[in-house]
This record gives structure tokens, C-alpha cells and sequence, in this order.
């Protein structure tokens, strides 16, 4: 248990990036009626920018 | 008595005179910070319901959270004094209740605040033992720019720092406060934000949260302790005139009040302040301001 929680706080970042940026980025795309081109969907943009953000963060240690 | 009088005492008459000053505003029940804390915390989880069932405009929620947030911690320091009822009495309970209950919307648990902010007042602005020396600043812009950057994932300060005192002090149990609010506030936002409400998560509690801690440690760390360069009862805090007067600055104008008698309740810090000052004066604190 004490392991498991742990590695949630060592990749906090990356997991907050993923869990939380990725959901929020999809639903600000669709709030404003952007459509992604190429027919990428809003939720894929999203993992992209919140997991390249996470990991960005993780490895610097700090998201500004 | 005049300044000039003050100026003849001794320090033990000195002392005497603000202990009788510190008396007459002691010892008064915070009706105000405790209607506070319920009115406050009440309202901000109002907000929820609000904004997913009655399409109660985000904007105007993003707003009042933030406003919320930002005045969550005043009523929890009142009860880490034990200013609303001491160990023992009557009203225990509910010095327990408000010091819990208020800073909630911060993530902040309450035996940790309690606890390193004691030691914050035992060690005000040394370099190693004051857990919130890490808020010291350059300026007003530079204390945003260190608030945000103390809450960087691998900074050393803010939330970390608080770690690390409780660690010194022999207090790890309480780091697992701490641990149970991120795991329970992260998941609470990943879950809304999964289900469809991520900028209602970003606007009610995310994005309030990092603005009001901002705000809380700018106005209640900094500015009262600028420049932070002296750990002595009479050095290590100043009164100073905010920008944003007295009710915008949550009472900090009179904080040295504060740490020369953590016993008054914030709503008297003003009044033990105008009468305290030619006292402040002739021990030479930095009161030049108000």
C-alpha cells in the first residue's frame, strides 16, 4: 500500500497531466467548438498536450 | 501616555504596560470568525449543486470560490490559537470544527496547519526552522512569482516545507493527513473531470485554490514580515498599509499584534494595534507605515 501511494506521488505530475489537463483540454476544445483537423478527436488532443505537459513537468520538476 | 513617556520605561515596564494592553482584548468569544467559517464554507459547497443543477453561470461561481478560498484560512487560525475555546472547555468542540472544517476548500489539514504554524511563530523568519520562510521576497511581484514557484512539485517550500518541519518536530503521523487530502482532492478532480465536469473542477476548487494561496500567502506571510531579515519578538513583524486596505488585506495590517499575543482574536488585532503603538514605537518596531 505504502509502495503503491508512493509511486502515485512520484509521478504525480504525469498522472495529474493525464487525469486531470487531458479531460479538461478535451472539454475547453469542445466548449469553444474548435474542431481539430485531420478528424482528431478533442480527447486525443488533450492526452497529447496534458501527457507531453505531465511528463514535461515530471522530468523538470515544476509545470512553470 | 505619550510616545515620549513610553520612551522613559523600562523594558519591564514596557512589558507590563502591553500585557495590560493585551488583556482588555482578550479573552472575547470570535462570534464574527466563526459565522465566517460557516458562512464561507457553506457557500462554497453551494456552488456545486448550483452550477451542475441549476445552470448557474461559471464565471460568477469561478469568482465566489475564489473569494471563498481566499478567506478559508482566517477562521482556522483563529482555532489554532485556541482563541475560540481552549483544551478543555465547553466549546472545545467547536474550535475543533471550525479549525477543520474551514480549510477544507485548501487542502490543508488542520493538525498540520495547527502545527507548523506554531512553529512558525516560535521561530518567525529563521532560515531553517521557520516553515514559511520560503514566502521571504524581494517585492510584491517577486513574492507571486515565489508563492507559485514554493508549489512547483520538487520545490522545497510551501506545502514541503510543512513536511519537513512536522518531520523535525517529531510529528510524521500528521504527514499522513496531508497525504489522505492530495489523494482525496486529486481524485476528486480526476473523477469530475472524467465524468464530464473538468472546467467545473478547474473553476469551482483547481484554479480558486492556487489564486487564493497566492492572495493568503502574499497578505498573511510576506507582506507582514518583509524584509524577514530579523528573528526577534520585536523585528520579525511590521505593520504596513495595504493596497487593498485593511478588509482586502484580511486584517494583516496589524499582524505584529498578532505575534506579540497570538491570543487575540483577529478582530481586535486593529484596536490592541492603535493602542499598543507608542509601545511598538519605543521598541523600536518597523510601524513607520500606519
Amino acid at each position: 500500500m505504502l509502495t503503491f501511494v508512493k509511486m502515485i506521488f512520484r509521478f504525480g505530475p504525469l498522472l495529474f497531466g493525464i487525469g486531470f489537463l487531458a479531460p479538461l483540454s478535451a472539454q475547453v476544445i469542445s466548449t469553444t467548438n474548435w474542431t481539430p483537423p485531420l478528424g482528431v478527436s478533442p480527447l486525443t488532443i488533450g492526452l497529447v498536450f496534458g501527457g507531453m505537459y505531465g511528463l514535461l513537468a515530471q522530468i523538470r520538476g515544476r509545470w512553470v | 501616555m505619550s510616545a515620549r513617556d513610553f520612551s522613559q520605561m523600562s523594558n519591564t515596564e514596557l512589558l507590563r504596560a502591553e500585557r495590560e494592553i493585551a488583556r482588555q482584548h482578550l479573552d472575547r468569544f470570535p462570534w464574527f470568525s466563526v459565522a465566517w467559517a460557516f458562512v464561507n464554507f457553506g457557500t462554497w459547497l453551494v456552488l456545486w449543486p448550483l452550477v451542475f443543477f441549476t445552470g448557474f453561470p461559471l464565471w460568477a461561481a469561478f469568482l465566489i470560490a475564489t473569494l471563498n478560498i481566499s478567506l478559508s484560512y482566517l477562521p482556522s487560525h483563529e482555532a489554532q490559537h485556541d482563541i475560540i475555546a481552549r483544551p478543555g472547555s465547553r466549546l472545545r468542540w467547536l474550535n475543533e470544527l471550525v479549525g477543520h472544517m474551514s480549510i477544507i476548500p485548501m487542502v490543508l489539514p488542520f493538525r498540520a496547519a495547527r502545527l507548523t504554524h506554531l512553529e512558525h511563530h516560535k521561530n518567525c523568519n529563521h532560515d531553517e526552522l521557520d516553515p514559511d520562510v520560503s514566502t521571504r521576497a524581494r517585492g510584491p511581484l517577486h513574492a507571486v512569482w515565489r508563492s507559485i514557484q514554493n508549489r512547483q512539485p520538487r520545490a522545497d517550500a510551501a506545502y514541503n516545507a510543512y513536511a519537513a518541519c512536522l518531520q523535525r518536530i517529531g510529528r510524521t503521523d500528521v504527514i499522513l493527513d496531508s497525504v489522505i487530502y492530495q489523494i482525496v482532492f486529486y481524485t476528486i478532480l480526476i473523477a469530475l473531470a472524467w465524468s464530464g465536469y473538468a472546467i467545473e473542477a478547474a473553476l469551482i476548487w483547481w484554479l480558486p485554490r492556487h489564486i487564493a494561496l497566492t492572495y493568503i500567502q502574499y497578505y498573511l506571510s510576506w507582506a507582514p514580515h518583509h524584509p524577514g531579515d530579523m528573528t526577534e519578538r520585536y523585528g520579525n513583524t511590521r505593520s504596513f498599509r495595504a493596497i487593498l486596505g485593511n478588509i482586502g488585506s484580511m486584517g494583516m495590517q496589524y499582524h505584529i499584534v498578532h505575534h506579540l499575543h497570538p491570543r487575540i482574536p483577529l478582530m481586535r488585532t486593529g484596536p490592541a494595534y492603535w493602542d499598543m503603538k507608542p509601545i511598538l514605537e519605543a521598541r523600536g518596531c518597523d510601524v513607520k507605515d500606519l
